[in-house]
């Protein structure tokens, strides 16, 4: 497959450091205003929610296949844009930490999808998004939020690596 | 209803030119005499008759009078008769003067990370004497910025000054955007050069706060001429891989300063030695994203230090 540019690698590893960044950041407001502070104790609601984690098995290190972890990178990052928009009016305390978060996953997809593009590799038409989870009550809301973020940040977390590989 | 009325051909021209006013005595101003000789006054100059005066086929007077060259920016043209040992002001229009924007210049921009936003400033070009408009301008585009993706939501400074910020909503980071002024008044509009640039590679980062780190001599051994010292990223701007100089100077008048390169943006430890020249030395340290393209972060403030 073609290597990726060396900018579109440097500016993708620096988007999810701000991300991840921005990530603990919410989980630590999320933490320190409503106790949840342990995503683990969340599994069992996260199902109920639907709020699983994206895959990215095509970044893993040991089956690193570039082009396909582009399209998973893609589709995991939209799915978080949409995960966080759902989440939107959680509280006044968290809002803006949220919003900037969501301005920086949509912007990073944006990157991503780019790069698609230019290695002819993107699908004719941008992926819509998929039915998002409906909260019943602001609990539901705020707890999704953790399990979004810790997800999202796991999902960095793999996607640095992938990135770290390539460059 | 007035008796006298004036029309203006234009009332804003351009500083120079002329303008052309004419003022209408209706015939059924009773109190003056039938064909009064109309009179013109430029602000308070002399008062004086028109170019021409006529009488209209409705029995009403018009003179005309051409000012061939405006050089007031404002002033006051009056239409006036003689009554008893001085005269009567029927009307009076506001002349303005001025010049159509020059192209604003010197158009930058720097991306805040604490604001999130993208701040831009220019120079607004020479004085018009007229009511003008700065909107700063922009669009998305892809790499090379020849073609226009979206537009974004035009900047409009607060309270005429020449700068704008752009609120994060509106950006793509780590896309190209075309960003430019417009200026306008109504003698005309002009635009300033246009910028393609991506937010992140303008970010305007702080430099890192230096310290000197008292060793253990138990741990570390004396060595004469030395400093041990540290420095941490600005926070907001930790996720940007940056590198760092250094500079030092002894503290006597006129000496120079010494600079060390290519350093890391976080040091727990750094030795720096060779200081042997003054008792004291100046310190600062300064970053910039790298390898990605970026600005240089302003210098540290001062630390004054002792070497051992």
């Amino acid at each position: 497959p073609l290597p990726w540019p060396q900018s579109f690698l440097l500016k993708s590893l620096e988007q999810v450091r701000k991300i991840q960044t921005r990530n603990s950041e919410l989980l630590e407001q999320l933490c320190a205003t409503y106790k949840l502070c342990h995503p683990e104790e969340l599994v069992l609601l996260g199902h109920s929610l639907g709020i699983l984690q994206a895959p990215l098995s095509r970044c893993s290190i040991q089956a690193l296949q570039p082009t396909k972890c582009l399209s998973q990178l893609h589709s995991g990052l939209f799915l978080y844009q949409g995960l966080l928009q759902a989440l939107a009016g959680i509280s006044p305390e968290v809002a803006p930490t949220l919003d900037m978060l969501q301005l920086d996953v949509a912007n990073f997809a944006t990157t991503i999808w780019q790069q698609m593009e230019t290695l002819g590799v993107a699908p004719t038409v941008q992926p819509t998004q998929s039915t998002l989870p409906t909260f019943t009550s602001a609990f539901q809301r705020r707890a999704g939020g953790v399990l979004t973020v810790s997800h999202l940040q796991t999902f960095l977390e793999t996607a640095h690596c992938a990135l770290n590989h390539l460059v | 209803e007035s008796c006298g009325h004036i029309r203006i051909s234009v009332p804003i021209v351009r500083l120079g030119d002329p303008v052309t006013a004419s003022c209408i005595i209706s015939p059924n101003c009773s109190k003056l005499d039938q064909e009064p000789q109309i009179l013109w006054r430029l602000q308070d100059g002399p008062e004086q008759p028109g170019d021409r005066q006529r009488r209209l086929h409705d029995g009403s007077q018009e003179s005309t009078i051409t000012l061939p060259h405006v050089n007031h920016t404002k002033a006051f043209l009056s239409c006036l008769v003689p009554w008893a040992n001085s005269f009567q002001v029927l009307d009076q229009a506001e002349l303005q003067a001025g010049y159509p924007p020059a192209s604003p210049s010197n158009l930058s921009c720097l991306m805040y990370l604490t604001t999130n936003s993208l701040v831009c400033q220019w120079e607004p070009g020479p004085e018009t004497y007229l009511p003008t408009n700065f909107t700063l301008k922009s669009f998305r585009s892809r790499a090379d910025c020849k073609y226009q993706k979206d537009s974004i939501t035009d900047c409009v400074p607060k309270d005429r000054q020449n700068t704008c910020s752009i609120a994060r909503k509106h950006l793509i980071l780590y896309q190209n955007m075309v960003v430019w002024v417009q200026a306008e008044n109504v003698l005309g509009t002009s635009e300033s050069p246009k910028l393609c640039l991506d937010p992140m590679d303008v970010v305007k980062l702080e430099p890192p706060v230096l310290q000197v780190l008292d060793m253990n001599p138990e741990l570390v051994p004396r060595q004469p001429g030395c400093l041990w010292l540290s420095w941490k990223p600005w926070k907001p701007g930790e996720f940007i891989a940056q590198e760092c100089e250094l500079r030092y100077q002894p503290q006597f008048g006129g000496a120079n300063w010494t600079l060390v390169s290519h350093l890391p943006s976080s040091e727990d430890q750094f030795k720096l030695c060779g200081l042997h020249q003054a008792p004291v030395y100046t310190l600062q340290i300064r970053c910039i994203r790298s390898p990605l393209p970026g600005l240089w972060s302003s210098w540290s403030p001062s630390l004054q230090l002792r070497p051992t």
